[in-house]
């Protein structure tokens, strides 16, 4: 009889316990429903739930020059702007890929500008299946956020459990100062897209 | 005697305790499908009610009565046209619908022309600078606003941009939010 009282006890703490641990450890619903990461690494195609992408060069530049309304206008930062140009195609349905965050070496999100207005190259990019089409993503970054970066891709800003593409930016030369290599004075955006390399 | 009763009746209490049990696990592997099928079946619905999912094939020339209007596939035809990326091709769809129900707002909600090939794979409508829909083609949002009557027929259709290597098996498409998860699939018109 007392070894049944102890032993009822014991299995009553060990489930308060047990029931406690659980409730100290529940993971928050946002992240229970945060996107899924798809990995990936420059240059490669990552294949998304809704989309395929793959990341053709970044080019980093200290002013953006860009046309408004016919407006010329000269964009400056503290930081350093860095325009992703992407290779975006859809997989089965035409949709859109609207996000992209510049998430630095320390976790560090940066969201991209929206300083630029409304751009044919940006996003929302209005993606077919079979057709490739080139996307930009701007972001003002500060330089120390550069090497040991990550670019995230998404469709849209709060896709729960929609797939996401996580590309690793580690094929950036980076100098001695931790700068990125090639810095250009200024970029125009409405340049034929040649200028600057990767 | 009194012993002997007893006996019997904790014997009987058993086998009553065991039955009860025994029906508790039946009704719980009952009742858990249906719970599950309870809570989730409002999502469900709503799922099935926004995808284009079960195809209703349509012959070429053959008129089809979808979302209270009869719709019939009037031409498909593609190009290189305008400005467009490399290996891509314009294609425009056009259908002839014969008006029914004039509630044009509500049972063309969500109203969605596409085409689909042979891989299953879906286009939808595109913006082509220097393409545009026929003279008194209107896309579906324009239809819903025209004010078209019972019994008026409405050319609807829309650009759409697909690579090359689709344009061989591509069709026509159309999806209602009021029809789903059905949807109409026509034949092409043949060459």
């Amino acid at each position: 009889m007392r070894i049944r009282v102890l032993g009822n006890l014991a299995i009553l703490c060990a489930t308060v316990a047990l029931s406690y641990g659980m409730q100290v450890t529940k993971p928050h619903y946002a992240e229970l429903t945060a996107p899924v990461p798809i990995d990936g690494a420059m240059h490669d195609t990552v294949r998304a739930r809704s989309f395929d992408v793959r990341l053709d060069k970044v080019i980093f530049a200290r002013r953006l020059k860009t046309d408004q309304f016919g407006q010329e206008k000269l964009l400056t930062t503290s930081g350093l702007w860095a325009v992703v140009t992407t290779n975006l195609t859809a997989v089965g349905t035409s949709t859109t890929v609207a996000d992209g965050t510049w998430q630095g070496p320390t976790g560090l999100r940066y969201h991209q500008t929206e300083r630029l207005g409304y751009r044919q190259d940006m996003p929302p990019h209005g993606v077919d299946p079979g057709l490739d089409k080139r996307g930009l993503f701007v972001f003002e970054v500060p330089p120390d956020q550069i090497r040991g970066a990550r670019l995230l891709i998404s469709a849209r800003q709060f896709g729960p459990l929609d797939a996401q593409a996580r590309i690793s930016l580690d094929g950036l030369t980076i100098g001695a100062d931790g700068q990125p290599a090639g810095i250009l004075p200024e970029f125009d955006l409405d340049a034929p897209p040649s200028q600057g390399k990767s | 005697m009194s012993a002997v009763s007893t006996g019997t009746e904790a014997a009987a209490d058993r086998q009553a305790e065991r039955k009860w049990r025994r029906r508790g696990l039946v009704a719980l592997a009952i009742l858990l499908p249906l719970t599950l099928a309870e809570t989730s079946y409002d999502s469900v619905r709503e799922w099935l009610r926004g995808e284009d999912l079960v195809a209703r094939e349509v012959a070429f020339g053959q008129s089809v009565p979808f979302g209270g209007s009869d719709w019939k596939l009037a031409d498909l035809r593609g190009g290189k046209a305008g400005r467009l990326p490399g290996g891509a091709f314009a294609v425009i769809a056009t259908f002839t619908v014969t008006i029914g129900d004039p509630d044009l707002q509500k049972q063309w909600l969500g109203c969605k022309l596409m085409l689909t090939d042979a891989a299953g794979r879906r286009w939808l409508p595109d913006f082509i600078s220097g393409v545009s829909l026929p003279e008194g083609t209107m896309n579906c949002t324009s239809a819903i606003f025209s004010g078209a009557r019972k019994g008026d027929t409405v050319t609807v259709g829309d650009i759409f941009i697909v690579p090359q290597d689709a344009v061989k098996t591509i069709r026509p498409a159309v999806g209602l939010s009021g029809e789903r998860p059905w949807y109409l699939r026509f034949q092409r018109p043949p060459k």
